[in-house]
């Protein structure tokens, strides 16, 4: 004991935190970082001013404001606040137009599970071990998600005209690709053991996805389902304003017919709803055990 | 060794990871009814020798017959199965489901797409495995409830439903209590006097190999040196595990710890 303590340990240098060349690199970065915003400002005339004449057409969007015509009439344009609170004209169809929001939204995630299910698995390394299906099941899923859905939703509304369907199709589609990388990606970092013990019991591929993969990452899988569930409800909401039916229609038609108030009462309801679909969505993944 | 053929017998086996060569023309056989058990330091390629055997790992070079019949070099056979340190069972399935699973290389995929395609026979076959392991009243509790001894013997029991005639086991009870390593270790032995199975086993317990097996391989550099049916010398098993030891106690004198920093 006595001889740990009294041994002198040696004094060694201890090295420097910021090296010359990295304070060189990290200077260029920040001067190459602040041009490219200055030209992406110049480019989008974002400036102060601008930002003034802005705030200034916001007030009269929520507000109202009085416009005097040549003739010497005024009218006033009525602004999004107060809210349009009539119950028959407004909220209760404001109601229905969100519930459809969420049967667009669960059905575009439903109707993608078994297209995403195969494609995660041919796209997983501990699933699927030739090499040319992995990189086939890669790339589609790469290409169909490069198309946002709302790009997807105006082909299928132009294919099959406005409403709720060509939402539901666009959004099982994008999510196809989106929720398979997500599933492949759990595959990818599973316990490779179980795999390995079932691989010496001599299963395939197949067989070991069932009955060593998908046990091990079902928790995972539910839990990334129900977060796109959440998501897929809010693009449920966007995809409404292009034509796909829901509460994001309404808000588009009555923006367009410069009902500003009727407009705003729609925003606060999906706001509640948006913030309901993620509460129950956190609560249900915390129920199955997944973050 | 006379009157049992050689079940499992490997020749020359060479298998290199890039520039390291871990298995350097390694061979032995192991007889049916016998327990073999294969001492070696870390890295000394024991495990890349069972994994070689059952297809996990592809060898460079060498032969593996099992039962007389040459095996394909990467692909699972049959008649081998495995048992691991980490036992690798599917902790959220059942016992039963779990042990069924070692059915699956005879199974087609219409039988076993889901637990709930297992044939009935198949179920039947692995309680009679459980039952031999000692665990059939636990079928229906899920597999990560149970100990690590407990885990380990239904991992055996999988290899039982693999009707396997050859058993390799690495490393099966370093995970494990001494009661609960007694307990495996005795199954292994008995799985090879009762049953006929030929048993090797990787040990980092000389006093557990010379226990319970009929013979003690040494491995060193991806090579035996040596293969004992009498009692090991306990030199012998001391000098496995040698270069390791000097290695340690060089580290851990001050003077090398410190020369390295300056
Ligand atoms: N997949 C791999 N890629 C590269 N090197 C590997 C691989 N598998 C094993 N090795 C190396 O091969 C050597 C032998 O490994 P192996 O696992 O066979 O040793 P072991 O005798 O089982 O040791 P331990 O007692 O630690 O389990 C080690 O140096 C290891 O780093
Ligand atoms: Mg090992």
């Amino acid at each position: 004991m006595s001889g740990l303590t009294t041994a002198p340990r040696p004094r060694l240098d201890i090295p420097p935190r910021f090296r010359p060349s990295g304070v060189a690199a990290a200077a260029l970065i920040t001067v190459a970082l602040v041009l490219v915003h200055w030209y992406a400002a110049v480019q989008t005339n974002t400036s102060p001013k601008e930002l003034l004449e802005g705030w200034r057409g916001l007030w009269s969007f929520l507000f109202g404001v009085d416009r005097t015509y040549p003739n010497g009439k005024t009218i006033h344009q009525d602004g999004a606040f107060p809210l349009d609170l009539r119950w028959a004209e407004t909220i209760r169809p404001g109601l229905e137009y969100c519930l459809l929001t969420i049967w667009i939204g669960l059905l575009g995630t439903t109707l993608s599970i078994p297209v995403a299910l195969f494609f995660a698995v041919i796209s997983s390394r501990t699933t699927n071990r030739f090499v040319p299906l992995w990189f086939l099941g890669r790339g589609v899923m790469s290409v169909l998600r490069a198309v946002p859905e709302t790009v997807y939703a105006l082909m299928f509304i132009a294919a099959v005209g406005f409403g709720a369907f060509p939402g539901v199709i666009a959004l099982a589609i994008h999510n196809v690709a989106v929720m398979g990388k997500l599933w492949s990606e759990a595959m990818d970092e599973v316990d490779q053991g179980p795999v390995e013990a079932l691989r010496v019991a001599g299963a395939s591929p197949t067989q070991s996805a069932a009955h060593a993969v998908l046990p091990a990452v079902m928790p995972s899988l539910l839990g990334l389902l129900l977060y796109r569930f959440d998501t897929n409800v809010r693009s449920s909401v966007i995809l409404g304003t292009v034509g796909a039916g829901g509460i994001g229609f309404f808000i588009k038609t009555e923006v367009d017919s410069f009902h500003f108030d009727t407009m705003m009462t729609y925003v606060c309801m999906v706001i509640v709803l948006i913030i309901v679909i993620d509460l129950f969505s956190a609560w249900l993944r915390r129920k199955v055990g997944t973050v | 060794m006379s009157e049992h053929a050689a079940t499992l017998s490997i020749e020359g086996l060479r298998k290199a990871f890039g520039e390291k060569t871990v298995l350097d023309g390694l061979s032995f056989q192991v007889a049916s009814g016998e327990v073999v058990s294969l001492l070696g330091a870390n890295g000394s390629g024991k495990s890349t020798s069972l994994r070689c055997v059952v297809g996990l790992e592809r060898p460079d070079a060498g032969t593996i017959t099992v039962g007389g019949v040459t095996a394909k070099p990467g692909e699972a056979v049959p008649e081998v199965a495995m048992v691991f340190q980490k036992i690798h069972l599917v902790p959220r399935r059942s016992v039963l489901d779990n042990v069924c699973a070692g059915a699956l290389g005879r199974l087609g995929l219409s039988r076993s797409w889901s637990v709930l395609a297992f044939p009935r026979e198949v179920q039947a076959e692995a309680m009679a495995c459980l039952d031999r392991v000692g665990l059939a009243d636990r079928a229906r509790e899920k597999a990560g409830r149970l100990s690590g001894g407990q885990q380990q013997r239904v991992a055996v029991a999988r290899a039982l439903c693999q009707r396997a005639k050859v058993l390799l086991a690495d490393e099966p009870v370093s995970a494990l209590d001494p009661a609960a390593s007694e307990q495996v270790m005795n199954l292994l032995r008995s799985l090879a006097d009762d049953d006929g199975l030929a048993v090797a086993a990787v040990l980092h317990q000389p006093d557990l190999a010379r226990r319970f097996s009929d013979r003690i391989l040494g491995l060193a550099g991806g090579r035996l040196v040596f293969d004992s049916s009498a009692e090991v010398t306990d030199e012998a098993v001391a000098d496995l595990y040698r270069p390791a030891l000097e290695a340690a106690a060089s580290m851990a004198s001050t003077g090398t710890a410190t020369k390295e920093f300056a």
